[in-house]
């Protein structure tokens, strides 16, 4: 096949020595590349079992095919580790010039295993890996970090930083890269637990050829100019903000730790005000010709940071904050410590929901966070951020285990699914949205899941039975691993005609390896597949899929406890899964997993239903 | 086009994100027995949204945007509409990182 080198790059810490690792053809044309390749070289180099806190959990670093074509946005890092906030599946996508340079050094992904015996920098160079001391950018923010990085090293290298939140153990903390964060999993912990400040790589090589370059240089100029449509207005426009009003309108805006969907406040910090008061100018990703990213000045505080709907969402409404100065110097903060805004404000919303019940945190009570009181989360960020005191080590650890910690019933308003906290999305009202979020492998996850989409049109009646609702989550889920795989950007889905014909079509002319439609689709099926028995290998079980109680004892709410089971039920029988939610072995044998990950009883501890 | 008329249910439509930004308005009333005649009557009532929401040729929505009536969401040009409905005009394209 074309445009892959066939290759991983396998680095062992503590020394730094590396190996190259053959990819097979086999590998692409199962799992695509990007987050179908970094799923798979997981769960071929994590031990089951593994802590993901300890060394022998691996860091990987994966690109995919698309990548370097000039297809507009698909220079994305897709990254993967064992979560330390799930222990699950951990893995996050991030825009990145980086990639594009992992890709030129002859290597198709980076696999980092073990931990550095003191805070490094690991440096590839081609297949040349070294171990250089991290001294004089440790403490800095990731921005710092890469300016440091390529002034020492030179400027055609590229950098993937942790921020202060990864050296401290932070467990939401993120991978920066160039600014744009491999936000969710808490990946940055990972990398931080393995004493690497950063990542800084350079290549050289030429990139891999395409089967028919006339063809892929024709594709990419439509798929540019089909980038420009009213499919994506909102994006260029607005940016993601434009949800707030809308969400608020529908009362999906989560709000206070969702004790309500509907925010008073809403108004100040819609995407529509804040771009005509706030937004000093666009950015476009690496190899992107959308340009979604919108930069917001705070008035007062000086603070700028780039504020999409997640941020804004967890931030500011899930907190009570209907100050936009306040969210942006909140979000800078994120950014600084580079740690997932959705975990920090959803940590936060916890707290804050803890002392209005009157229930006691640890720490200096002038510390603890308050809804609606904007200084107090701004103190909260910095206290996790920094790891500072108990009430920053007590939330740095997320909600599931702070509530676990603090008790006092304080588990029933901890807002997560998996352990992962939940994105601005109510699936109070939006049914298909509930399955999604219950049973998606990373847990609470609307960019793993996006059956959002099916609430969010005239894809399905109200009354739609279970059947048909799963079958919707199960598209949703595998159109999203599909893009993922393929590194392209989600904000293109609607500028195809026919996603799976039209990408199956380009992944032909990329790669010259034959490919349709139903055939991506199955791709997409087995992706899932792969991550769900990652998840069985490190001990997943049926209750895991679902929903915190409050979503499900609300009287507003479509989705009860027993309708969640009988929609959850109903996903598993679409996936072909039995009542447990185990992949039998035929299904195993059927994805072509048993040729690519070996015997199912080997890989996965036996669990099939025979 | 059918011109609006008194038998015509009076709606109330409620602009969201571009279209709010384009029309530099939040909400107008507008007469429209179907969502096709709706979106006639918002292109010209509101020419902003010609070309850029509302397909000038067609008289119907651009791909990228879709209709909320009463809470739910659609794009059948047919759809009927009563007096007093709320109708939202929105992007199609919900979701945000």
């Amino acid at each position: 096949m074309e445009a892959v080198h066939g290759q991983c790059l396998v680095v062992d810490l503590p020394d730094g020595t590396a190996t190259a690792v053959a990819l097979p053809e086999l590998v692409f044309a199962s799992v695509l590349g990007g987050n179908g390749l970094a799923s798979y070289l997981l769960y071929r180099f994590c031990p089951p079992g593994a802590d993901p806190l300890g060394p022998e959990n691996p860091l990987i670093f994966a690109t995919s095919p698309f990548l370097g074509t000039g297809l507009t946005t698909s220079s994305k890092l897709a990254l993967a580790a064992k979560s330390p906030q799930t222990e699950r599946i951990g893995d996050s996508i991030s825009s990145s010039y980086l990639a594009l340079a992992l890709k030129h050094t002859g290597f198709d992904a980076l696999v980092i295993r073990g931990q550095a015996r003191d805070w490094s920098v690991l440096i590839v160079e081609d297949d040349q890996v070294r171990l250089e001391p991290a001294d004089d950018v440790l403490g800095l923010d990731p921005t710092a970090t890469a300016d440091a990085l390529r002034a020492r090293l030179g400027r055609g290298f590229r950098v993937a930083a942790i921020g202060l939140a990864g050296e401290r153990g932070v467990r939401f903390a993120s991978i920066s890269n160039d600014g744009r964060l491999a936000g969710r999993t808490g990946l940055g912990a990972v990398m931080g637990q393995k004493r690497l400040k950063a990542v800084a790589v350079r290549g050289t090589r030429p990139l891999p050829s395409v089967a028919d370059p006339a063809a892929v240089a024709a594709a990419a100029r439509a798929l540019a100019a089909r980038s420009q449509g009213p499919e994506t207005a909102k994006y260029r426009v607005l940016g993601t903000v434009a949800n707030v009003a809308l969400f608020n309108r529908l009362g999906v805006l989560p709000t206070r730790n969702f004790q309500a969907g509907q925010f008073e406040g809403a108004e100040e910090l819609s995407g529509e005000h804040l771009v005509t008061t706030r937004r000093v100018d666009t950015h476009a990703c690496a190899a992107c010709t959308i340009g979604c990213e919108h930069h917001f000045l705070a008035k007062g505080n000086g603070a700028k940071a780039r504020l999409e709907y997640e941020t804004l969402y967890a931030l500011g409404p899930l907190c009570g904050i209907a100050d936009p100065d306040i969210v942006v110097h909140a979000a800078a903060l994120c950014d600084r410590y580079a740690m997932d805004a959705i975990s920090a404000g959803g940590t936060i919303a916890w707290a804050m929901e803890c002392v209005e019940r009157g229930i006691a945190l640890p720490g200096d009570p002038a510390d603890w966070p308050r809804f609606g009181d904007g200084p107090s989360l701004l103190r909260a960020l910095n206290l996790i951020g920094q790891r500072q005191g108990p009430l920053g080590a007590l939330l740095a650890e997320g909600s599931r285990r702070a509530a676990h910690v603090l008790g006092q019933g304080s588990e029933a308003w901890a807002m997560h699914v998996k352990g992962l906290e939940l994105p601005g999305y109510d699936p109070r009202k939006l049914k298909t949205m509930a399955l999604g979020l219950a049973v998606a492998t990373r847990g609470a996850c609307h960019n793993r899941s996006s059956a959002y989409e099916v609430d969010f049109s005239d894809q399905l009646p109200p009354d739609a039975a279970a059947r048909a609702r799963a079958e919707a989550a199960v598209r949703a889920e595998d159109t999203a691993a599909v893009i993922d795989s393929l590194t392209l950007c989600k904000f293109l889905r609607h500028c195809f005609d026919d996603l799976f014909a039209e990408a199956a079509h380009l992944w032909t002319l990329v790669t010259g390896l034959p490919l349709d439609a139903d055939g991506l689709r199955q791709a997409g099926t087995r992706i899932n597949t792969l991550k769900k028995a990652f998840n069985l290998r490190e001990g997943w079980t049926r209750h895991e899929d679902t929903l915190p109680p409050r979503l499900l004892q609300s009287p507003d709410s479509l989705v009860d406890g027993t309708e969640l089971d009988r929609l959850v039920a109903a996903y598993y029988a679409v996936r072909g899964w039995d009542d447990a939610g185990r992949i039998p072995l035929p299904q195993w044998r059927a994805l072509g997993l048993e040729a690519l990950l070996g015997p199912l009883e080997g890989v996965c501890g036996g669990y099939a239903r025979r | 086009m059918r011109p609006a008329s008194a038998q015509q249910p009076t709606v109330t439509v409620e602009l969201f994100g571009v279209p709010q930004l384009l029309a530099q308005t939040r909400q107008v009333e507008l007469s429209a027995a179907t969502l096709h005649e709706l979106a006639q009557q918002l292109a010209t009532r509101l020419p902003a949204l010609a070309g850029s929401v509302v397909d000038r040729a067609t008289g119907w929505l651009l791909p990228g945007y879709i209709f909320v009536v009463d809470g739910r969401f659609t794009r059948d040009p047919n759809y009927q509409l009563t007096r007093g409905a709320r109708v939202l005009l929105v992007a199609a394209q919900a979701g945000g990182m």
